[in-house]
């Protein structure tokens, strides 16, 4: 067995603490080197899962709620660091479907532990699907049941000008619900690769919450 | 279209295919066909991509590879603008080459670091050239084609030269001549009349079987595959013993010296302190102010043995530097251009760099790590200068082994040779 990061061979012996359980088993398949390159998000903004040192919220999500928006409550399992960085980019833009994997143990449990009625992936369009082959929001979640609600809006080809415009003021939503689904009092948890500036999070959130959902909550990876 | 031309190049199913290319697809019987390894790993829906060659860009069952066949279509001039002189050896290699050219046979070249085998190559690449043949110039070592290029460059100032390789932004373009690094022949099908490796025993080439196989697609199957290297692996070594290799020998240095033989000295451990045999020639390299390598066999050794030499040689400017060391290049120039006076280094430094008048110092010679070739390539970085052709390759060992007899012992044949052809040391 190799560290499907680094390529080094990983030792065959479990620790002692893992055995009796005393300590959380993370999935060995990344060797100790390069888990440490990785940093867990401990103190964060209740609304987005951002790490700061309290968890009051942050000016951006104070901005989403003077919107009028719902906020996500974001939960997120580590900081956008420069490892994290390669590992997407390893992952997603050369498509190593494999590292799945790394995250795979620790996002499930995170999923169980949040336990909402129905969890909902960020879908990525068919192109995507067809030349890269997977999407990463269900890769890392693989073992989850989900339920693929969302999908990405067929975009006519807007006119450059138009779109800058567009862009200035606030983007489209990219999203369409992919069936017309009854949501209604079910609490839903939305699932992402990525936080960035919650857009994203916040467009298809909107949408469930228009097919009747109670409550959206969402979660990611790296933030 | 041109960019396609004995190019294998990935591209998804659904993107449009260009016109009279040739599709195929990208594993058969599992087996990746840019690499010819299986590595699969699983996508969903029960598409798969190969880890072996993921380095290049991925290689999936949502892929299909597209080639255009060679058509050899050069009209750029292929006039060799070198001016320089062979000597008489390397014109009798270069003679050698041009009989393998026109047999389209396999050839080895043996030759001693610093025998200037790149000169005696021009010759042989423009007689090709000029046959509107397609040629490669290659190497397992990026190094060694970035020091390549602006010579071949200079030698054949009227044809244009592309260079692949790894990190390099600069977008491919269809030319006669390609320098690249082994890893990008993966990218090439039946693409090359002549296939010239430099340094092929070096890592990672030597025993890599993607890499054999990559060199093996690339080239045409009626071809030309020049060897070159200074430490030729057991594999070709045995070839040369069966003649089923050609190999030509250039055993004596550009400047007509003999290659440095190791001297061995018998030491206690080194790790604990270092032997006083070493002491007393630092002393005495130090107050001449002669440059010095000192290999060690692992990153652990590197700061206790500067420490231990910076403690008895306070005033003595140096450095220690690994493969990985941030600092590598510049330390390496700062002991090029002399600020610093030695330099501790793990194997990296075994070949490619040529510091002038540069001594060596081997601990631990015996230990694993040196193999017989890097011990005949630690040796050859002495006396690469016309002006100091010779110097110290000393190596100290807790205890004598075979590996070390071995390669002194290549040293010494070659330098038989050498003095055959009127050598001296
Ligand atoms: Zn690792
Ligand atoms: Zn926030
Ligand atoms: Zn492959």
């Amino acid at each position: 067995m190799t560290c499907l990061l680094c390529g080094r061979s990983l030792p065959k012996k479990l620790d002692l603490l893992q055995i009796f359980g005393l300590m959380k088993r993370q999935s060995a398949n990344v060797c100790s080197m390069c888990r440490q390159a990785f940093s867990p998000i401990e103190t964060a903004c209740v609304g987005c899962g951002r790490q700061q040192n309290t968890t009051t919220l942050c000016q951006d999500c104070r901005r989403w709620q003077a919107q009028g928006r719902q906020l996500l409550e974001h939960r997120a399992l580590y900081q956008y660091n420069d490892a994290m960085r390669r590992y997407m980019q390893a992952y997603k833009f050369h498509g190593d479907y494999i590292l799945r994997q790394v995250f795979n143990d620790e996002l499930i449990q995170m999923i169980h532990t949040l336990d909402m009625d129905v969890v909902v992936p960020i879908p990525v369009s068919t192109t995507t699907l067809a030349t890269r082959g997977f999407n990463q929001t269900t890769g890392l979640i693989d073992g989850v049941a989900y339920q693929a609600l969302l999908e990405v809006a067929q975009t006519k080809k807007a006119h450059q000008s138009q779109l800058n415009r567009q862009a200035r003021m606030t983007r489209a939503q990219p999203f369409a619900m992919a069936a017309e689904t009854a949501l209604t009092g079910q609490s839903v948890l939305l699932v992402d690769d990525v936080y960035t500036t919650g857009n994203t999070l916040y467009h298809a959130a909107a949408l469930l919450y228009q097919s009747g959902a109670q409550v959206v909550k969402s979660l990611s990876l790296a933030r | 279209m041109k960019r396609y031309y004995g190019r294998q190049i990935v591209q998804p199913k659904i993107d449009p295919i260009p016109k009279n290319a040739v599709v195929s697809p990208t594993f058969r019987q599992n087996i990746c066909q840019r690499c010819g390894q299986d590595q699969r790993a699983a996508l969903p829906n029960h598409a798969y991509y190969c880890r072996a060659c993921l380095a290049l860009g991925r290689v999936s069952t949502l892929d299909v590879l597209v080639s255009l066949p060679e058509p050899n279509l050069f009209d750029t001039p292929t006039d060799l603008t070198w001016q320089g002189q062979l000597t008489a050896q390397q014109q009798q290699v270069s003679a050698a080459l041009l009989g393998a050219l026109a047999h389209q046979r396999e050839h080895l070249v043996w030759a001693v670091t610093g025998a200037g085998k790149t000169e005696m190559l021009f010759p042989f690449i423009a007689q090709a050239l000029k046959q509107k043949q397609r040629v490669a110039v290659i190497s397992p070592r990026i190094d060694v084609i970035l020091e390549l290029a602006p010579r071949l460059q200079a030698a054949f100032a009227h044809s244009p030269q592309v260079v692949l390789y790894g990190e390099q932004k600069a977008p491919y373009t269809y030319t006669q001549l390609v320098l690249a690094t082994t890893h990008q022949m993966l990218r090439f099908v039946a693409a090359f009349d002549v296939v010239i490796i430099d340094e092929v025993d070096s890592f990672p080439f030597a025993g890599d079987a993607m890499l054999a196989f990559a060199v093996q697609k690339a080239k045409k199957p009626q071809s030309t595959v020049i060897y070159l290297t200074a430490t030729p692996t057991k594999r070709l070594q045995q070839r040369v013993k069966q003649r089923t290799l050609n190999v030509s020998y250039l055993p004596l240095r550009f400047h007509q010296h003999l290659l440095p033989e190791i001297k061995t000295a018998l030491v206690g451990n080194w790790r604990r302190r270092l032997p006083h045999q070493m002491v007393a020639q630092l002393r005495e390299l130090f107050a001449r102010a002669v440059p010095l390598l000192v290999f060690v066999p692992h990153v652990a050794d590197l700061a206790p043995v500067f420490a231990a030499i910076q403690q008895i040689f306070p005033t003595a400017a140096g450095d220690f530097v690994w493969a990985e060391d941030p600092q590598r290049v510049e330390k390496v120039q700062r002991m090029r251009s002399g600020t610093l006076h030695f330099l501790v280094t793990t194997t990296i430094l075994e070949r490619g760099v040529t510091f002038s008048g540069v001594q060596v110092m081997i601990l631990g010679a015996e230990e694993p790590i040196f193999s017989a070739s890097a011990l005949v390539q630690i040796a050859g970085r002495v006396g690469r200068d016309q002006l100091q052709p010779t110097g110290l390759v000393q190596a100290y060992l807790q205890q004598m082994n075979f590996k070390v007899m071995a390669a002194q012992r290549q040293i010494k044949q070659m330098n038989q040779r050498g003095r055959q052809l009127g050598g001296q040391r």
